[in-house]
């Protein structure tokens, strides 16, 4: 079994992906309000986690950041999502249905038994 | 996977722009904390509430800052810089000590890139313009020797040629002066006759034409063809575009330019440079002889390609397989020598310079080794001794929780950053150094080049060589300042740690490390300059001094074997009259400059062994040559100018001659045959060298130029003068251009000069030995005084305590000095042990003196004994200068 971190660092990544997808730009504060928002309680990790997930991704260039004004007129870096991220995005994302798909598949099947 | 690629770049350029990307980090998590405090506050938190409760969900700012920089950079790469960073500051704070420690490194490398880069323009690159010369191979027949001669005839070669299954190519060459004629200005230039496969087994392609065909090579064809260098192109075509399908002449024949050769390409005997190519067919109208017709002629160096994967034992043992089937078929004409096959790889080809070279180079470059170390030992004991200084620094920073690994790799970069520094200054200097050989080079007939350029191989190694030596001085220092007692550092003072010299063993070690290895050096360097004085004022059996040379050639300029001969006696005649000639010879070689010639003899009542070689030096003198010379004839009578071709064929040998062939024999009256005519001995000359001073007197045959006549090879005028020899060369060629203004003149020099092409390479040797020894003895004494001052210092306060106990100043001054004598002593003997070994390899490099000569190691450990002492002496002064009170108050 990979470890935990591994895991979660990968979910991270797919999650802020998501979230600019859907959101548009968003800069750190928002990123963080929107993950926890979808994921509620179950992912509550410090926020602050999501700056090293924006770093690797930025480093990846699967996401791109401005520095632009926030909707409090303050100074902030929106980042959105750039083509190889959507791509990236549009991969991982299948490749988790196709493991839930498989891991449900197999749940059912030992219920069955 | 551009993904992880952008990554990595991305990271690189992190590091260096690492404040940046924190300054931005901290303004978004400011605004990340303020946005949540907001959020906190609407719902209705006090301010300090909000703001506590944001800080706890974003996460601790310091954490975060670092494991940002750790995701967003290279941490390895960050600390690499920062300890380079830090390093330089270090380096800036002592430039006294930075500088020293460079310069002595540099000096240490240089020694190495120095010799290595005259490695690499000659033995790693024997033939410039030719790229892939490790399949390339010399074949050499018969004896080996240090000068050997061409071992191959015509037919010989063609049939091993034909034969072979190891080699993809055989090709010949016979290489020597040719003339450029039919041009206002005749020039001589070297050039080779070659086999038609000449180029294509090299691989050189001429940049202009073509290389010779099959055909121009097969013997009756005669294919009065030429392919030119490029030097001779530009030189003299003015780099004629179309000078291919021209006609050149050379030597007074007419040839068609068919190529003009790369500009790097210079033939294929190292250090010689070859101009001109001719097929081997072409012998009759360039050099006048029929050479390839004849089976019994050795007259062509041998040069192969061997096949891929075949080694050169396989061939060598195929070689010698057919070498013997000719050998039986052919008996009469390979009786006279030996003919086993060798091969050899061109870097040490016994034909050109390498074969000389070889035996030199690598011995150089070890003493250049032992040079290095000890600007090692001594950068070391620098490092130590100044890591000393730095221990507060070191145990502060151990003390917060730096790694023993950290200080280590701080104190390595710190170094390694020297050692490169040092390999800058390195190159700097070898750039100049490495065309010092050419100054070695006397005036001489041989066309020497050589190639001076420092390659990539020669980059390449001093990097590697500067981070060795880096390595090597560093690794001590900085194993010993990590593992600093932190604690007693910082609480007391210097006591517990100081260094010196009756302390630390290190220390110590250095220091007898230094004083041995130039003693080795100075030893070698000592050994090669006395060696070198033997050969020098060895007696070579003839007097150089007041002899002026001059040499001519007389078949380009369209003399016969009749015409040259009168020529000959009109320069004689005309010459002995010049006011302040004493006498007047002349001769086909001069003394000392590889030019002898040398010749298959017959020996009346000698029977030779089954394959001993009969070639011997043959020398082609006029009248009065020994009176000229002053060798002294012991029994008979030497030339006249009444020995001519219509006289009785006479010879003269020398002593080692009769010693060989007719041992307690009378010599006077016996025959010699040579070529088919027969000469009877008419006197004994004294033994004289002719080749090398420092080789063994070998026997030589004289014979009368008028009667052995050729006007093919040049001929040198030998004229003893009462004064200045040079102050002659002017009335000489006017003389000479009195009675030919056509004829040039060259190589118009004093024979003392040109002798010193003989003594070349014990001169290089000497000269780069010596300095080498000198620098060491110089790096030793500055690192003896340096740790010598450095350890008294650091005694100060206990000097002190014993003055003012009432210690004599006399007895300060002994103590130091005796504390320094000890290791000088102690270094002399591990030096003198070490040098004895060393010395070993080079015995065969020495002329007149044994590898462990006495009077050598005595006055060399002396010299070294009172420098060394010398660097103990101003410390031990200054010791005693030491004012109580002072010392005292000091820490």
């Amino acid at each position: 079994m990979a470890n935990k971190t591994e895991i979660l660092r990968g979910t991270l990544d797919l999650m802020v992906l998501q979230a600019l997808e859907a959101m548009g730009p968003l800069h750190g504060y928002g990123i963080a309000q929107r993950i926890q928002q979808i994921s509620g309680e179950s992912l509550k990790v410090n926020q602050g986690t999501v700056y090293l997930c924006l770093v690797r991704l930025l480093q990846k260039r699967w996401i791109k950041a401005e520095w632009g004004t926030s909707e409090n007129n303050r100074k902030a870096r929106f980042y959105s999502i750039s083509k190889a991220g959507q791509k990236q995005l549009n991969e991982e994302s299948e490749n988790w249905q196709r493991v839930s798909e498989t891991i449900g598949r197999l749940l059912r099947l030992n219920e069955n038994r | 996977m551009f993904s992880s690629v952008h990554r990595t770049l991305a990271r690189i350029r992190a590091v260096f722009q690492s404040s940046d990307l924190d300054r931005d980090l901290i303004l978004e998590l400011e605004s990340h904390i303020q946005n949540l405090a907001e959020e906190h506050i609407r719902k209705g938190a006090s301010l300090e509430e909000a703001q506590r409760l944001a800080r706890i969900e974003l996460g601790g700012i310091e954490q975060l800052r670092e494991a940002h920089r750790e995701v967003r950079g290279l941490p390895l790469l960050d600390t690499v810089l920062q300890d380079i960073r830090f390093a330089f500051r270090i380096f800036r704070k002592s430039p006294g000590f930075t500088a020293v420690a460079i310069l002595t490194l540099a000096l240490g490398i240089a020694a190495n890139t120095t010799v290595l880069s005259w490695m690499s323009a000659t033995l790693l690159n024997p033939i410039p313009g030719v790229a892939h010369t490790s399949d390339l191979v010399t074949v050499m027949r018969g004896d080996r020797t240090d000068h050997p001669t061409p071992p191959f005839s015509y037919p010989d070669l063609r049939d091993l040629s034909e034969r072979t299954q190891t080699f993809s190519g055989l090709l010949g060459y016979h290489d020597d002066y040719m003339s450029l004629t039919g041009v206002a200005k005749p020039e001589r230039i070297y050039g080779a006759l070659t086999t038609a496969n000449y180029f294509d087994v090299l691989g050189v392609h001429p940049i202009l034409g073509r290389a010779f065909l099959p055909e121009e090579g097969t013997l009756r064809a005669g294919a009065a063809v030429i392919v030119i260098g490029y030097a001779v192109w530009q030189n003299h075509f003015a780099g004629d575009p179309q000078i291919v399908g021209k006609t050149i002449q050379i030597n007074r024949h007419p040839y068609t330019v068919v190529g003009v050769a790369p500009r790097d390409f210079t033939g294929c005997a190292p250090g010689l440079r070859t101009e001109l190519w001719i097929p081997v067919s072409m012998d009759r109208d360039v050099w006048g002889f029929n050479r390839p017709d004849y089976r019994g002629i050795f007259w062509l160096n041998m040069l192969g390609k061997l096949r891929p994967g075949v080694t050169k034992n396989q061939a060598q043992a195929e070689l010698n397989l057919l070498m013997r089937g000719i050998a039986e078929r052919f008996p009469e004409d390979h009786r006279d020598s030996p003919n086993e096959i060798s091969l050899d790889p061109l870097w040490r080809s016994p034909f050109g310079i390498n074969g000389y070279l070889y035996k030199i180079l690598p011995m150089l470059l070890g003493l250049a080794g032992v040079l290095l170390l000890l600007a090692c030992a001594n950068v070391a004991s620098l490092l130590l001794v100044r890591s000393v200084g730095r221990r507060r620094e070191i145990a502060i920073r151990l003390g917060m929780g730096a790694s023993r690994k950290q200080i280590i790799r701080q104190f390595l970069i710190e170094s390694l950053l020297l050692g490169l520094l040092g390999g800058t200054a390195a190159i700097a200097i070898t750039v100049w150094t490495s065309r010092s050989i050419v100054a070695f080079f006397p005036p001489s007939s041989l066309p020497l080049t050589h190639d001076e350029h420092i390659d990539q191989r020669v980059l390449f190694v001093t990097i590697a060589v500067s981070i060795l030596a880096a390595i090597i001085s560093g690794v001590l220092p900085a194993l010993r300042s990590s593992s600093l007692p932190v604690q007693s550092v910082l609480k007391e003072e210097a006591s517990s740690v100081s260094l010196t010299l009756h302390k630390s063993r290190l220390l110590k070690g250095l220091v007898v490390a230094q004083i041995s290895l130039s003693l080795v050096l100075l030893v070698c360097a000592g050994l090669f300059t006395r060696s070198l004085q033997k050969a020098q004022q060895s007696d070579p059996g003839f007097e150089a001094s007041h002899l002026l040379l001059a040499s001519y050639e007389l078949s380009p300029a369209g003399y016969t074997r009749a015409t040259g001969a009168a020529f000959d006696r009109l320069v004689l005649d005309r010459l002995s009259a010049l006011p302040g000639v004493e006498s007047v010879t002349l001769a086909d070689f001069s003394p000392l400059s590889f030019s002898i010639h040398s010749d298959y003899l017959q020996i009346e009542g000698y029977v030779p062994q089954p394959y001993e070689s009969m070639e011997i030096s043959r020398a082609i003198v006029g009248p009065n040559y020994f009176r000229t010379l002053r060798t002294s004839v012991i029994s008979g009578r030497e030339f006249t100018a009444a020995d001519t071709a219509e006289s009785q064929l006479v010879a003269v040998v020398n002593q080692a001659f009769v010693d060989r062939y007719w041992p307690g024999a009378n010599a006077l009256g016996k025959q010699v045959t040579d070529g088919g005519d027969r000469f009877t001995v008419v006197g004994v000359a004294r033994n004289a060298k002719y080749r090398l001073l420092t080789s063994p007197t070998e026997p030589v045959i004289y014979l009368p130029n008028y009667q052995a006549y050729s006007p093919t090879h040049d001929t040198t005028i030998h004229l003893r003068t009462t004064g200045d020899p040079l102050t002659m060369a002017s009335s000489v060629e006017e003389t000479i251009h009195q009675l030919n203004p056509e004829l040039p003149l060259f190589n118009v020099n004093p024979l003392s000069v040109t002798m010193q092409l003989g003594t070349l390479f014990g001169r290089v040797a000497a000269t780069f030995a010596g300095s080498f020894g000198f620098l060491a003895m110089l790096l030793a004494a500055v690192g003896i005084y340096g740790i010598v001052a450095y350890s008294t210092r650091q005694r100060t306060r206990e000097i002190g305590i014993r003055v003012a106990l009432g210690a004599e100043k006399e007895g300060i001054y002994r103590l130091v000095l005796g504390q320094g004598f000890r290791l000088v002593l102690a270094g002399l003997v591990v030096g003198t042990a070490l040098a004895m070994v060393f010395t070993r390899l080079l015995k065969a490099q020495l002329f007149g003196i044994s590898e462990i000569d006495a009077i050598t190691f005595a006055t060399v450990g002396l010299l070294l004994a009172i420098v060394a002492l010398l660097a103990c002496h101003i410390p031990a002064r200054r010791a005693t200068r030491v004012d109580p009170m002072v010392a005292l108050r000091y820490e």
